[in-house]
């Protein structure tokens, strides 16, 4: 031992070489060991849920700067570098998450594109959610602001995941969940598109609950145009079933004499309550005008066009609205026809009995009361009327032979008269009008049939 | 360690090699060694320094190029030690009986 501390006083030179060693391995070997430990590291995080991880490497000295999601998680990550081997400290600069309270998570779409915003609980839900919202919307673009936080209820997942599908249902609009409860705005795509949701809301995991539904359909829209040039009236837009798109196609039928239906329409659901009682009258205002649009936008009717006359612009101002059931409105925007050119007698009658071969005053079986599909007809025969002032006209009714002369005789000349009286309340004079009624005695077809009842049932004009 | 061993080896086993040299020449040496005093000195040095690396105050890079310096000095040590008692035994060995 003496010998050996004799010894050691000489070994000092090789310090020097040795230093010099020391500087080159120091110079060559730091950044290599640095980037082995900051890999090793990271491998060590593999399978760690961490966010926004940083791993800076100083010497053997590792720093940590991670979020966590737990702390058990957060201590497992430092516990978990601190075991790589060659690490000599672990400077832990981790934290947890923040925990969001409440838990919101947000779906918007607009026009161009769907945003995620709010909290999501774990990088890979997050990563789902979006995933999820690219392939279920397809095409459109999603953008992704979500932040993650603690503090998700249970099941927060799939509760998004189900509300992610509804927003393909919306046109635009939001949704929200706010811990377990949703709230749903904005307009569904399609019609029938809030009832889907609605319905689809019922599947939301245990826990969770809707607290606003303000979800709206769509307008529910019934257009109707009449084109007097082409003579045709074109239906488009909804009707709520089959049953109700026979009956309107079969009134525009009634109504619209001399019209071409075009029928466009598509039976769909969510029609506003009342939408048979507000549309039938409608059409038959509509086929009171020379040229019109009748748009039915959920329960407000916009008709607009150019009346035949004055008083008839009036009546349609004033009356269609009072035959609609409640709540619907009713915004006319009607205005007069210039009037036709004067025309003599002749060419009078000749319009009279044009418009009468092209269809009938109709009334009530039995009565004297002209039916509502008939005042398009009417119109008509009024127009006609104001062009001839100084011609005066025999209103002739007649029956066919069913049922008592006597009867029929009284029947004829009230609905004559009932006719008359229609035109003298249009404002013309009423000394221009005879009311006449013939019974079944002239009759222009065989009563035998039918048919030839029907058309012995009419009111002529003759031009006196 | 085992680690540390594993990565920069080249360097201890140099270290050690330049040890053994040391010691290796230092037992048929004439020249004076460090005094008494320094030698002390110099020891209470490197306990210092190897309380430092232990209780790792040295932070960083430092504290790692203090490691490897001890570590490399302690080799140093271990082949002079070697290499001293080696020669010492041969110089034994080959000296005629006195």
């Amino acid at each position: 031992m003496r010998r050996l501390f004799r010894w050691s006083s000489k070994w000092w030179p090789g310090i020097i070489p040795l230093v010099i060693f020391w500087a080159i391995a120091a110079w060559t070997s730091t950044e290599p060991l640095e980037a082995d430990l900051a890999q090793r590291s990271a491998a060590a995080l593999k399978d760690t849920i961490l966010d926004k991880r940083r791993i800076t490497v100083a010497g053997r000295d590792v720093t940590l700067a991670a979020d966590a999601f737990s702390e058990e998680g957060r201590q497992n990550a430092v516990a978990s570098v601190e075991a790589v081997p060659g690490v000599r400290l672990v400077d832990d600069e981790t934290r947890l998450v923040p925990e969001a309270k409440p838990f919101v998570w947000s779906a918007e779409r607009d026009v161009l594109r769907v945003t995620l915003s709010g909290s999501s609980p774990l990088p890979a839900i997050k990563g789902r959610l979006m995933d999820a919202a690219r392939a279920g919307l397809g095409g459109v673009e999603v953008v992704d602001r979500m932040n993650l936080s603690r503090g998700a209820p249970p099941r927060f997942d799939n509760a998004a995941l189900l509300l992610l599908d509804q927003v393909g249902k919306l046109k635009d609009g939001k949704i929200t969940l706010s811990d377990t409860k949703v709230s749903l705005s904005g307009m569904a795509r399609e019609l029938g598109g809030r009832e889907a949701i609605a319905a689809a809301l019922k599947n939301l995991p245990e826990g969770f609950s809707v607290a606003a539904n303000e979800v709206k359909a769509p307008p529910y829209i019934f257009q109707a145009y009449k084109d007097p040039v082409a003579v045709t009236l074109t239906l488009t837009g909804n009707v709520p079933d089959g049953n109700a798109h026979a009956a309107l196609v079969a009134a525009a039928g009634r109504k619209f004499f001399s019209e071409k239906v075009v029928d466009n329409l598509k039976e769909s659901i969510g029609a506003p309550s009342g939408f048979a009682a507000a549309v039938v009258p409608a059409l038959g205002a509509l086929s009171r005008l020379s040229t019109g649009t009748l748009v039915v936008s959920d329960r407000e009717v916009k008709l607009s066009g150019d009346a035949l006359y004055e008083a008839a612009a009036g009546q349609i101002r004033a009356g269609l609205g009072k035959d609609f059931p409640q709540a619907w409105q009713f915004k006319p925007e009607i205005s007069v026809k210039p009037a036709a050119a004067p025309v003599d007698a002749t060419v009078c009658q000749q319009l009279f009995t044009e418009l009468l071969g092209k269809a009938r005053i109709r009334f009530e079986t039995g009565k004297a009361d002209i039916v509502a599909d008939s005042t398009g007809l009417l119109d008509r025969l009024i127009e006609t009327a104001l062009r001839c002032p100084t011609a005066n006209i025999e209103i002739s009714g007649h029956t066919d032979t069913d049922g008592e002369e006597a009867a029929n005789q009284a029947l004829s000349e009230r609905r004559a008269q009932a006719v008359a009286d229609y035109l003298v309340s249009a404002g013309l004079p009423a000394d221009r009008f005879t009311a006449v009624g013939y019974g079944s005695s002239q009759p222009i077809a065989g009563n035998d049939t039918d048919q030839g009842k029907a058309q012995n049932r009419r009111i002529d004009f003759v031009v006196k | 360690m085992a680690y540390l061993t594993a990565f920069y080896w080249g360097w201890l086993v140099a270290s050690v090699l330049l040890g053994f040299a040391m010691g290796w020449i230092s037992v048929v040496q004439h020249g004076e060694g460090v005094s008494r005093k320094l030698w002390w000195w110099l020891s209470v040095l490197v306990a210092a320094l190897v309380g430092a690396a232990l209780a790792r105050v040295v932070p960083g890079r430092f504290g790692y190029w203090l490691d490897l310096g001890l570590v490399m000095f302690a080799l140093y040590l271990c082949g002079c030690a070697v290499g001293s008692w080696l020669r010492d035994w041969v110089v034994s060995r080959s000296a005629p009986p006195a």
